[in-house]
Order: C-alpha cells, then structure tokens, then sequence
C-alpha cells in the first residue's frame, strides 16, 4: 500500500511539471507567433491526436507490442548469457569481445539487414528491438553477478555451498539493483529501436505514421504520433518501476 | 545435557583440530613470501582457544587453511578427527565466522541466520523453526523480520553468530568476531559468548588482538610470532570457570596478562622493525 501511494506521489510532480510545460508553450507559442508549420500549438495536436485516435491507437498497439516482445526476448537473452559466462568463464572470454563489437554499432544499424531477413512486418522489430536490449542486460547484470566480496563467498563455499548454491543465493541478489538498472535502459532502447525500424520499413507502427505524415508534410500528424508514443512509454516506464521494486525490496 | 556421544567424544584421546607442520607460501621464486610457517597445533574437543599476534602475523591465512578455504602448502597437513583433510575437504566441515559480518541485506535477520541451513538443504520452514528457537538466547527476540541495515553493530554480529552456530559443527573458528565493537559492548558479547559456549560445547577456535579477551575468554592462549608467522607459545588459563567480568582485575589474570603483553610485544616491536 506504501509504495502504490509513494508511486504516485512519485508520479504528480511530473504532470505538474508536463502540464506547466504544455501551458508555457501554447502561450509562449502565440506570443511569439511563431507559425504553427513551425511549431504548432499542444492544442491543435492534442485535436489531432483525438480525430486521428484509431489509426494512432491501432500504431501504437504495434509498437508497444514490438518493444515489449522485443524487450523481453532480449532481456531473457542477456540474462541466460550473463549466467552461462558467470558460470563459465572461457564462454566470457569467447564471447565478451564478439558482443562489445557488436555493441559498438547503433543497433539501428542493423536494420536494413533484418528488414531483409524477418520480412516488413512485426517479427523484424521484434529482433532489432531484442538486439537493443540483450548487450545492456549482459553487461548489467554479469557486472553485478561479479559484485560480491571475495570474504561473502568464502562464507558460502565454507557452508559447502557450490557454484549453483553461490549463485542463487548471493550472486543474483546482489546483481538486482545492476539488473534493474539495466532493464530500464534496455526498455528504453527497445522502444527507440522499434520507432526508428518502423520508420525504415513497415506495415503499421507509430514510426511508419511518422514516416507517411512526414511525407505528406502533415507535420500535426506527426506531433501528435510523437505525443502518443511519449504518452505509450511512460506507461511502459511506470509498469517497469513498479517491476523494479518489487525486484530490489530491501532498499 | 549428558548426551553419552558427546561424553565419549570429550573424553577421547584424539585432538579435535590438528595442524602438523603447516606452512603457506604466497608466489615464487624472488618474490615468494611466506605467510605461515611450521606451525604445529592441536585442539582438543570442547576446548576454547585462543588466538592472538601481531597484525599481519597470518592469523587469517592459518583460519582460511583450517576452513578449507586455503590449501596448505605440501609439507603439512590438517587433520580433523585424525583423519587427514585433504584439498577442500574441509568445506562444509567446519563452521566459520569472517571479521565481517557479512549478512546480506536483502534478507531478514531471520533468512540470514538460516542461510548455512539453506545452503545445507533444510525446507525452509525447518530452518526457520530452527533458528526462531535460538532468538531469545541471542538477545535478538522480535527482530526476526528485520533487515540487517535496522540493527546496531552489536546485534549484527550477534545475528552473524547464530548463523555460524546454527550450522552445527562440532569446530567454530571465529575471526575477531568482536573487533569492531566499542569496549561495553564487547564485554557484554564475550560473557555472552561463554554463557553460550558453556551450553553447547563446542570446540572454538577465535582469534583476536585483544589480550584481555584473549586470557578472558580461553582454556589456552596461543601467541603467534611476526611474519612468517608461526607458534611462538602456548599459556594454559587455568582460571576457574565461570568467570565473571571483574576476573580481570584478578591477581592471577594480571600476572598472566603481564607475561604474555612481554611476549606479544617483543613480536609487535620485530613488526615495526622491519616495516621501518
């Protein structure tokens, strides 16, 4: 109960401080004339975003979808590799160089390559987007399976507990407040990921209606796809950092 | 209390805890250091030992060895029972507790002192019942379902006690287990550990820098030497038991004191020598 009130306590400064935002702009924005194709008012694309609101819901349904999947197929990846080099220190010295080359790429990079390999529609965002989370996850989470003093595992080993017992029971707890951390960051990158691979080739998704308005120079259209994807992964956010505490309890 | 196996192991001949000729070796060649050198010691069942040296003298290395959790090198060997104990066979055997206290904080006080029993593969509910039975004993009644952080340093070190003694081995090595403890505190937790050890009768092993505690608190003091550290003597304190806290201000307990401060200080000053 403490912590659904503190969530929301957590939460009003924030749309205290979105809806000064919004007001200042309106305001702002008619002061000083600016021209609406230029930067158009919150109002007009609040009324977009209603008019349009079934294509932009439908968009957005997808795009959610994607970097959910995207994120857990991803997450799921980075922590079963954080594990097995854990586990298995030779599989770390293999490994360890490959993924840091393939992290130092934007994962956006890869997208033309597996627009080609997945197809236009979902399952290609679905991958990019596990690609964006899977290098954050690993490297989290392995650095904080690596945290425990050498004294905390002695102490363990002397119970006569084994790698496993090691593992589970100091290793993973301990790695929590790393694996949070990199759970958040993942999410983020799989949501950019999948808007930015929609816009180079899809079907539906809030990032192919940017891509269509923008070549329709409806610049409303493409604010109010953007709004609603803020709207989509602030939501995504508040879910994961209800998620988090209930992983890292003891803070 | 007269459990007819723990008499019988009392009254055997057989040492509890053995080192014969022990050394450890850090490195090779130029740069190796000895660490521990030749050290021979024998501890009998249900006997309160003593441990005290110089910093840096290898206590902690010698405490790694008979945990199991360091291999002494080849010239010698710990023996447990009378059985040799080969490499890591010693894991498991012995119940140990490090300097720290090292209770992990996202369990409870209660989750902590059952760790070793988890470990061991007790249901948790029997670990549990297990430990709650102990709570009043330590002092630690109605913080079962604290976290570490909620305690005073005094009643972590209790907690960290009775997950050492909740994994029942019959040897308990304790690694200055009161160091970090202001002066009352720690006269409070050594008379409450002997209450203890009175009790259940187990072999401790405890090392300390303390030379109060050291004579407070033993059946025999062991002076290590400055490193490569090694048995320098052994002083039997025949004191009677039990002893109250005022045992200090003895005659006896004095003159024992001022025998062994004599020792330890012609090692501490061979430390300052030769760091200087």
């Amino acid at each position: 109960m403490a912590s659904r009130l503190s969530l929301v306590q957590g939460a009003l400064p924030v749309f205290a401080a979105l809806a000064i935002l919004l007001l200042v702009w309106q305001f702002g924005a008619a002061l000083l004339e600016i021209p609406t194709y230029i930067l158009p008012r919150p109002a007009e694309i609040v009324a977009t975003a209603i008019t349009k609101s079934g294509l932009l819901g439908d968009a957005l349904y997808v795009t959610l979808v994607e970097a959910v999947a995207g994120f857990l197929i991803g997450a799921a990846a980075g922590i079963l590799l954080a594990v097995l080099m854990m586990l298995a220190p030779p599989v770390e010295a293999v490994l360890m160089p490959v993924a840091i080359v393939i992290n130092a790429v934007p994962s956006v990079a890869f997208v033309p390559l597996v627009l080609l390999w997945f197809g236009l529609g979902m399952a290609s965002k679905i991958a990019i987007g596990a690609l964006a989370v899977v290098f954050v996850v690993l490297l989290n989470l392995l650095a904080g399976l690596k945290r425990p003093e050498v004294e905390a595992i002695n102490l363990m080993r002397s119970f006569g507990a084994g790698p496993l017992g090691i593992l589970f029971r100091l290793r993973f707890p301990a790695a929590m407040p790393q694996l949070v951390t990199g759970l958040r960051v993942g999410l983020a990158r799989s949501t950019i990921a999948v808007i930015v691979a929609e816009m180079m080739g899809a079907y539906s998704g809030i990032g192919q209606v940017i891509y269509q308005a923008t070549g329709q120079v409806d610049y409303l259209t493409v604010w109010a796809a953007v709004f609603v994807a803020m709207l989509g992964s602030l939501a995504l956010y508040g879910v994961l950092v209800a998620i988090d505490r209930k992983l890292v309890w003891w803070r | 209390m007269s459990d007819p196996q723990a008499d019988a192991s009392r009254s055997a001949p057989l040492p509890h805890l053995q080192m014969v000729n022990v050394w450890k070796r850090f490195g090779e060649g130029e740069r190796q250091t000895v660490a521990v050198r030749n050290v021979d010691l024998s501890i009998a069942p249900g006997e309160f030992v003593t441990l005290i040296g110089p910093s840096g003298c290898g206590k902690s290395t010698l405490f790694s060895m008979i945990a199991g959790l360091l291999p002494p090198d080849a010239d010698g060997s710990v023996l447990l029972g009378g059985k040799v104990q080969q490499d890591g066979q010693l894991l498991g055997k012995v119940s140990f507790m490090p300097q720290k206290d090292l209770l992990f904080p996202w369990r409870t006080v209660l989750d902590n002192a059952t760790l070793a029993l988890e470990v061991e593969g007790m249901p948790k509910n029997k670990a549990r019942a297990r430990a709650e039975a102990l709570f009043p004993e330590f002092g630690l009644k109605g913080f079962e379902r604290h976290y570490p952080h909620q305690l005073s340093g005094g009643m972590r070190q209790r907690v960290a006690l009775m997950r050492t003694f909740l994994f029942e081995r019959d040897l308990i090595l304790l690694d200055e287990p009161f160091g970090a403890l202001d002066a009352l505190t720690r006269a409070m937790m050594q008379r409450w550990l002997l209450d203890i050890w009175a009790k259940h009768r187990r072999t401790v092993l405890f090392i300390t820098h303390d030379i109060d505690e050291a004579i407070f608190l033993g059946d025999k003091v062991v002076v290590m030497t400055a490193r490569p550290g090694t048995v320098k003597c052994e002083e039997r304190i025949t004191l009677p038991r039990p002893r109250d806290g005022d045992i200090v201000t003895t005659p006896e307990f004095t003159s024992i004191k001022r025998k062994l401060l004599a020792i330890v200080e012609e090692e501490s000053m061979k430390t300052f020598a030769a760091a200087s």
